[in-house]
């Protein structure tokens, strides 16, 4: 308890540096968050055009879709805001060695790297994802009751931790080949993948990103429930087993690679 | 304060193979090569101790801190600090220990050094007394006061140097390693670093590991030297040890006009000393002849004038042995006797 | 023009050697990139099974498949971060180096995005062009592609490269006037997507929006040669989107000049 308050505080001290820093270079800021909310808006103008040609893309309305895109940009913004430094780790932290400093400090090594930095380019994503939630609440092509709201925030937070499992799983391979950044970004652009429904996709390529590399339980499954006539409530119960089980395995590779870690200048 | 048992350090990296053909090699082939960066050593340090960690680059030194910190998992051995082993309680062992790497800094690099210091205070739990006091006593002896509100990555090297040495004092730890503590400052920073860590060292017993190459350092400060060269501890004993059995010889190097009169030299005879009493070594591009004798036994003058008799003189410098050099005779006999 | 050569082939050579040191980490960004050609590849696969016409925008399925996946060679041959060096030459400050040096600092980065994209497609792009011809032939039932065909393919992405590394260059020139061209880049790609015909077929617009594409420089960027290639351009069309292409390349050049020296004046005033 007493090291969970510890934690806590040194969070928000770190965190409070952090909004210090950004704010010291506001335009900065701006330009990236805007940077990233104008892609995903190009992203939604490809939907339209591509909706000009047809009524439904296999049973599935444009409204539908909008949602499924604007509902996967929520966990993978929260992952991106949290913990961006673990891509650090990837490109060069164990390559060159400044890794060490983590395993210096009486504290958790994971809580070290990802309390380090926040990245408020994500609030661009979230923003999209916020809107566009907010639109298809308005269209009226979501449940909205208690339990699906709370539900709806149940679901987020294990897209996020499936996000950051397979960013932590592949930033530790870095222990073994030195850097692993190149394996990171393919793994990390899978997730386009899971901005349209699955079923459009061969076989081979839905049970990877089902199953492998389950970026399909962080978007399309769960948004599929909250839409009306959708999947039942199984599949956000489901969505976490596959969060506990990727973090799991995450974090056990991830603490494997710190016992073979050998630091730089060998 | 602190038990080495046996440590050994392995480094396995892929098999290189030169050139193009040798890379496509590479990627198939499975062959290891199994580097010992650490060779089964063994050495303990007492509560309150300086001790000078020695040896060239690459001699493994780096390798056995990095051990006793945590960061690096022994291939074999086991270390105590404190009475923890660092790998299997890593956080527990972090709670005692402070360390500086000289080439690298621990603080953040955007922050003034001031929020480096709050941060710090926050992840080793001081309170907030002992904050105030121990920030009082850094400020004294290090002066941070001059550039706190400065951004790390504003800092000379000096300056981050000091910067350094006070974050790894913050929590006041049991065991402080320093790495290169003193490398590319300047004398008077030197100075004032060496005197920090003698304070620190004498207030709060704090046992202090350095490793260096600046013999001023040693002198200055450590009581004890361990040297180490290929992975192999060679010396472990008192610096005065060290001195008396090595550190009589005196280097003269002349550069002369007529190198093939040398063979007309036999300096060994002339003073009647053995191999170890008088060695030369003649250094063809500069012409410069070197003659290495036992300062008891031999005079200055004595050497100059034998050679002069042979060969004139253009140039003539002397030297005491530098640490550096009883360190390379080490090496050169193999393990030395400490007492 | 051979001194030319003897000048700037080393840019464009070093820059190849560089990328055959990094292939391995080079290998997982082309696989990274193929991804959204799969991606389109589905989507697009659907969406002609669900609309229930044989053509959309001018495109049969079959057509859409050969698009997509030439959109991927033209941009392996095309696009190239050029503006990127810019910006980091510029904070670096090694631009000014490059006034002292009696090299035109343009031409040097011209002759290593050449480099860079002999790079990208002789390593993946060509594989999936020869791939993607055999899949057409085998499953898809088409003709290969003529002779006359590919040289024509060829010439006119060599003009979109150019093209594109001359625009970019004047891109790049922002980073002389703002520190931060992380987020201007993300928009540039994002609207590039678009503007350039990679992400859909520009037939797709509405009749209007085509119209105000057909008086930038973009559409001529991917999306000219592409079309080239899928045969839809003959006779005096074919040579008007060539002359445009032509054109453009001028009108950039001239462009990036006048920038370059608005710029160095201003470099040499600072003292940069």
């Amino acid at each position: 308890m007493n090291a969970c308050k510890r934690y806590m505080r040194l969070y928000r001290v770190l965190a409070a540096q952090f909004f210090k820093t950004v704010m010291q270079s506001k335009v900065d800021f701006l330009m990236g968050l805007f940077g990233f909310f104008f892609t995903q808006i190009m992203g939604i103008a490809f939907l339209y055009l591509v909706f000009d040609q047809i009524p439904s893309l296999q049973g599935w309305t444009l409204d539908q879709l909008i949602f499924i895109y604007g509902f996967a940009q929520i966990p993978r913004g929260i992952d991106h805001l949290l913990t961006d430094n673990i891509w650090l780790v990837a490109w060069r932290l164990v390559l060159n060695g400044d890794f060490d400093r983590y395993m210096l400090r009486p504290m958790n090594i994971f809580f070290q790297i990802i309390a380090e930095k926040l990245q408020p380019d994500a609030l661009g994503e979230l923003l999209v994802g916020a809107i566009l939630v907010v639109r298809s609440l308005a269209k009226g092509i979501v449940t909205v009751d208690a339990a699906h709201v709370v539900l709806f925030f149940v679901s987020v937070m294990a897209g996020a931790l499936i996000y950051t499992s397979i960013k932590l799983f592949f930033a530790a391979l870095a222990f073994w080949l030195k850097t692993s950044g190149p394996f990171l970004q393919v793994a990390y652009q899978m997730s386009d993948f899971a901005k349209y429904p699955t079923e459009i996709y061969a076989k081979g390529v839905r049970f990877l990103i089902t199953w492998v590399i389950p970026f399909a339980f962080v978007a399309y499954l769960p948004a599929s429930f909250f839409l009306k006539s959708g999947a039942g409530a199984g599949v956000i119960g489901f969505e976490w087993v596959i969060a506990i089980v990727f973090w799991c395995i995450a974090y056990y590779v991830f603490n494997r690679g710190i016992r073979v870690y050998e630091s730089a200048g060998n | 304060m602190i038990e080495v048992k046996n440590i050994s350090k392995d480094f396995v990296s892929p098999k290189k193979y030169p050139g193009l053909k040798g890379a496509v090699k590479g990627l198939f082939s499975n062959e290891k090569v199994v580097k010992t960066a650490v060779d089964d050593i063994s050495f303990s340090i007492r509560k309150g101790e300086i001790v000078g960690y020695i040896g060239s680059n690459g001699a493994g030194k780096s390798t056995t801190i990095k051990m006793m910190t945590g960061i690096l998992t022994p291939t074999k051995g086991t270390c105590r600090v404190a009475g923890i082993n660092p790998n299997q309680n890593r956080k527990e062992n972090a709670k005692n220990i402070g360390v500086v790497f000289g080439q690298r800094t621990q603080l953040w690099w955007d922050l003034p050094l001031g929020e480096s210091f709050t941060i710090l205070k926050e992840i080793y739990d001081v309170p907030a007394e002992d904050f105030s006091a121990r920030m009082d006593f850094l400020n004294d002896v290090l002066e941070l006061q001059d550039f706190i509100d400065r951004p790390v990555r504003t800092l000379s090297l000096g300056q981050r140097m000091r910067a350094d040495l006070g974050a790894a004092l913050l929590h006041n730890p049991k065991v402080l390693y320093l790495d290169e503590p003193t490398i590319g400052l300047d004398l008077v920073v030197k100075d004032n670093i060496r005197r920090a860590i003698k304070q620190i060292n004498e207030k709060y017993q704090t046992t202090v590991i350095l490793t260096t190459h600046d013999i001023g350092d040693i002198e200055e400060l450590c009581s004890r030297i361990i040297i180490i060269d290929e992975g192999k501890l060679i010396y472990d004993g008192s610096l005065a040890n060290l001195k008396d059995t090595y550190g009589n010889k005196r280097k003269i190097s002349m550069e002369i006009r007529q190198p093939w009169k040398l063979k007309e030299l036999h300096l060994e005879e002339t003073f009647g000393v053995g191999e170890d009493g008088c060695s030369t070594e003649f250094i063809e591009e500069t012409n410069s002849f070197c003659v290495t004798f036992d300062k008891h036994r031999i005079q200055v003058p004595q050497v100059l004038s034998a050679v002069m008799e042979v060969t004139e003189v253009k140039d003539v410098q002397i030297q005491e042995t530098e640490l550096a050099q009883i360190v390379k005779e080490i090496y050169n006999h193999g393990t030395a006797e400490g007492r | 023009m051979g001194r030319l050569l003897k000048i700037y082939m080393p840019f464009a050579s070093n820059e190849l050697k560089r990328q055959l040191a990094y292939r391995g980490a080079f290998y997982l960004f082309i696989i990274t990139s193929l991804f959204s050609s799969f991606i389109s590849y589905y989507l697009w696969m659907a969406v002609y099974g669900s609309s229930g016409q044989g053509v959309l925008g001018g495109l049969t399925q079959n057509e859409m498949v050969v698009y997509i996946f030439m959109v991927y060679v033209t941009s392996s041959i095309v696009t190239v971060s050029l503006s990127t060096w810019v910006s980091d030459d510029v904070v670096q400050g090694t631009v000014a180096m490059n006034l002292i040096k009696p090299i035109d600092y343009r031409l040097s980065l011209i002759a290593k995005a050449l480099g860079r994209v002999s790079f990208q497609f002789l390593a993946p792009a060509v594989f999936v062009w020869i791939g993607l011809e055999i899949y057409k032939v085998t499953v898809l039932d088409m003709a290969p592609v003529s002779v006359m065909g590919v040289v024509l393919y060829l010439f006119s992405s060599g003009m979109s490269f150019l093209l594109f590394v001359l625009f970019d260059f004047c891109f790049g020139m922002i980073a002389f006037f703002t520190t931060y061209i992380f987020g201007l880049r993300m928009v540039k790609e994002a609207l590039l997507g678009f503007l350039t015909g990679q992400l859909i077929p520009i037939s797709f617009f509405p009749e209007a929006v085509q119209r105000v594409f057909g008086f930038l420089p973009f559409s001529s960027m991917i999306y000219t040669p592409v079309m080239i290639y899928l045969g839809k351009y003959t006779g005096r069309t074919l040579a008007f989107m060539l002359l445009r292409q032509g054109i453009w390349v001028l009108a950039l050049y001239g462009l990036g000049s006048l920038i370059w020296k608005m710029v160095t004046k201003r470099l040499v005033v600072l003292g940069g």
